[in-house]
């Protein structure tokens, strides 16, 4: 491995939440909840009467803040907003697809897995042309 | 002429160590990530159990986002996140998350301090040593979160707490095993533009 110049760019950040309603119970119980002074939360509940809109905007929201390390995404939810999520490639925030109660994990549908196995395609036909 | 040749194998050879090592990486990662991937759906399964269970015990309106603290709080758990820089300029840069759960990291040893130049052992059993300190505050900050749902709450949700404490756990492990296999696709697609 190269020689690698450590940054230690220590920052306290949050993990966002974009999940349903026990999900969120959960983690803010293990006190990931953040309010500030607006009453801007960091984390987004949906249910039923949740809006694709407003899944967007918070997904927009949550990748753009400075002050968040981590976005949690229920995999279901994510699958609303697929191809927002698809489209993301930045290291930081870190979007991780999580299961939620009645919608197990799909490595199928996993964002980091889908651009692995477009690499590995786009290689084999590469290296099939050759 | 028989040295260009030989440059140029040796140069070959280079990208082929290369992108072997990239690929070594990178399926140690998938894997790592898919293992991680079945550990958490395994605690949060676990913590949404207990957390039905402690809501059939105290009743649907008792544990509900309807009672979550609006209140402007800061977030008690949080990320500490370091970014590694490569001196190659081919290498993008890696970041690193590690979880201060309760505002500590868990995983540092408390130092031994001298109070008024006694040593613990010697000190008057009425000072609070920074051990015991940390543990008290880490218990407050637990208690407080619990305090949304009420001063009494039945012990199925403390479990449930604890439940989603270990899922976190595994989310920063998984938020590092994506890390490396971002990295290491880079690598690849790097080394795929030279060759």
């Amino acid at each position: 491995m190269a020689n690698r110049v450590q940054i230690p760019t220590n920052n306290s950040a949050l993990i966002a939440m974009i999940a349903d309603e026990d999900t969120v119970t959960g983690f803010l119980l293990a006190g990931v909840g953040n309010v500030d002074l607006r009453r801007n939360t960091n984390y987004l509940i949906v249910d039923s009467k949740t809006t694709v809109k407003a899944i967007e905007d918070a997904f927009k929201e949550f990748t753009t803040r400075e002050d968040i390390a981590i976005v949690l995404i229920s995999q279901y939810v994510a699958n609303m907003i697929r191809f927002l999520v698809d489209s993301y490639n930045k290291a930081v925030p870190a979007i991780l697809e999580i299961p939620s109660k009645d919608h197990p994990y799909d490595p199928a549908h996993d964002s980091v897995l889908s651009r692995v196995r477009y690499l590995f395609s786009s290689e084999s036909v590469s290296s099939g042309r050759r | 002429m028989g040295t260009t040749a030989a440059a140029g194998t040796e140069g070959r050879g280079e990208a082929v160590g290369e992108e072997d090592g990239a690929i070594l990486q990178l399926l140690d990662s998938l894997d790592g990530y898919i293992s991680l991937m079945g550990s958490l759906s395994s605690s949060l399964r676990q913590g949404w159990l207990e957390l039905s269970s402690a809501r059939h015990s105290m009743g649907n309106s008792r544990i509900s986002s309807v009672l979550f603290d609006m209140k402007p709080h800061s977030s008690a758990t949080t990320v500490d996140l370091t970014v590694s820089t490569a001196s190659d300029a081919d290498q993008a840069t890696q970041p690193h998350f590690s979880l201060l759960k309760w505002g500590s990291r868990g995983d540092e040893k408390s130092p031994s301090v001298e109070v008024d130049g006694k040593t613990p052992s010697q000190a008057s059993s009425s000072t609070i040593y920074p051990a015991v300190a940390a543990d008290n505050q880490v218990r407050k900050k637990r208690s407080k979160a619990l305090s949304m749902f009420g001063a009494l709450v039945p012990p199925k949700l403390r479990v449930a707490q604890g439940s989603f404490e270990t899922s976190l756990e595994a989310i920063i492990e998984i938020a590092n095993t994506r890390s490396t296999i971002l990295s290491a696709l880079g690598r690849l697609q790097t080394v795929d533009l030279r060759s």
